[in-house]
């Protein structure tokens, strides 16, 4: 069925420009004429528009912009990535759900998206607000055959996908603020939350949540994030469509995976780098039970922080700390 | 523990590296390398290697007590349970990163000293470049030490908890 309708859609949309008949159709899909309507009927409850016209046949005049399973594979150009795709209209939050599938074996590469999460997590099940229809709210299932104490260089690689397609897609240049939020004009705009099962030498699985500010007025974004948090409409000043931009992610998502596991983490670092906020600048860090301030130098071959230390000049790499990005330089 | 071998293989290996300095503690002891070398761009990485605990090591390199910090109680005191409490398994850290004993800082830990634990309950959470990493007992038995504390640094390999198999 499924195959049968994406090659449905492949055909209308290669002839957009003209009708193509019903008894054409039949034949290229080796249906029935009544099977064809039927799978059009079905189209249009996707959100696809399509003009049905005697002796001349049928022309598709709009694409959906709603996600769904369908909408999300027709023209989605991957070789492992999505082939399996749970869309929720509403869920609690995409990365509950993906933990759930993982653990029952969700294939590598299967995602989890939603329309609307009425409990987005954050950081340390920080809230994370996902109102309907506005952004990508997204999960990524992974089993990469990597040791554990490389997976987090996965973040960063994520967060260069996001840049990458932010870019291109808008000609604004985000930058990335270690390890991997996405900032625009010092606002930030996407996050990403990785969480894994591991044990000591095996990822048992890999869990990739994209949250993506997309069509997000000032006045849908929650007042306490105002000052902190944009969307590419607020920033690029146009609507765009989300089913294609999570496309496009995905999209670069495997190329540049692919790339990452043939070549190591030197090509991502170089790539992240090129993204990254506060580079050469002073920057707070607290940890524990320390405060202290450096000099952010840039990201190591493994993707650690690497800080020069205002008081005795010496580098130091971090993995973890919470650092005050923002504060001005004193 | 560290034989004459395996210091002289981890010589090699810091000398053909870039690392400025080395440094590798355990129970009392501490191997400290440091290179003569005019990178201006070097920094230190803790690679600590997990060996067994019990005997205390002779070595040929220079072998010093552990200074008088914070971590020395630390480790005086976790040497002297390991004569009285009663364990047979070490969670270890899988990555250098911040431990997390609770899902958030308003939860309860996933675990205290007298919990019971099947092979999959998740005991903490280790981050690093904010990747959460949840461990898992993988082991059952029952939790006899906490090791580390919320929302502090451990290294690879680090003991973070100890646990009587059952």
């Amino acid at each position: 069925m499924q195959s049968t309708r994406n090659k449905l859609i492949e055909i209308l949309s290669n002839n957009q420009e003209t009708y193509i008949s019903g008894q054409l159709i039949s034949e290229r899909l080796n249906i029935s004429r009544s099977a064809i309507w039927k799978h059009m009927r079905e189209l249009e409850k996707d959100g696809y528009v399509i003009e049905g016209k005697p002796k001349r046949g049928y022309r598709i005049l709009e694409f959906p912009k709603k996600i769904s399973e369908n909408t999300l594979k027709w023209g989605l150009e991957t070789e492992w990535i999505a082939k399996t795709i749970i869309h929720k209209p509403e869920t609690t939050s995409t990365q509950h759900i993906a933990h759930q599938l993982a653990q029952e074996g969700a294939s590598h590469g299967t995602i989890v998206i939603a329309d609307e999460q009425t409990k987005g997590k954050g950081r340390m099940n920080r809230k994370w607000h996902s109102s309907k229809n506005e952004g990508i709210w997204m999960s990524i299932i992974l089993r990469p055959a990597i040791p554990p104490h490389k997976a987090p260089q996965l973040t960063l690689l994520t967060a260069t996908v996001l840049a990458d397609v932010i870019m291109k897609e808008t000609n604004i240049k985000p930058y990335i603020k270690w390890p991997n939020d996405i900032i625009i004009h010092n606002k930030k705009m996407s996050g990403i939350l990785t969480e894994m099962q591991a044990e000591q030498d095996q990822v048992q699985y890999i869990i990739i949540g994209i949250g993506m500010n997309v069509n997000q007025d000032i006045k849908s974004l929650h007042k306490e994030i105002h000052t902190k948090a944009t969307s590419l409409k607020m920033e690029a000043d146009k609507e765009f469509d989300i089913r294609y931009l999570v496309q496009k992610i995905l999209q670069q998502f495997e190329k540049t995976y692919e790339l990452y596991l043939q070549k190591g983490f030197p090509v991502i670092k170089t790539k992240w780098e090129s993204y990254g906020f506060r580079i050469g600048e002073k920057i707070l860090i607290k940890t524990m039970n320390h405060e202290w301030k450096a000099t952010f130098s840039g990201i190591d071959h493994d993707g650690g922080l690497l800080v020069r230390n205002l008081d005795d000049g010496k580098m130091e790499k971090l993995y973890s700390a919470e650092i005050d990005w923002f504060r001005e330089n004193s | 523990m560290l034989t004459i071998e395996e210091i002289r293989e981890l010589i090699k290996i810091v000398d053909e590296s870039s690392l400025d300095e080395f440094t590798y503690e355990t129970n009392g002891a501490k191997v400290k390398m440091k290179k003569d070398t005019q990178y201006h761009e070097g920094y230190t990485i803790y690679q600590p290697v997990q060996t067994d605990e019990k005997t205390q090591e002779q070595m040929s390199v220079e072998t010093m007590p552990v200074q008088s910090d914070s971590k020395q109680t630390e480790t005086g005191e976790s040497s002297k349970k390991e004569t009285t409490s009663d364990y047979d398994h070490e969670i270890v850290s899988p990555m250098v990163g911040t431990f997390y004993a609770a899902p958030n800082p308003e939860s309860d830990p996933y675990v205290k000293v007298g919990s019971e634990v099947q092979s999959e309950s998740i005991v903490c959470i280790v981050e690093a470049m904010k990747l959460f990493n949840e461990i898992e007992a993988e082991v059952t038995g029952e939790v006899v030490e906490i090791m580390v504390e919320d929302g502090e640094l451990v290294e690879y390999g680090q003991p973070l908890f100890r646990v009587k198999t059952t």
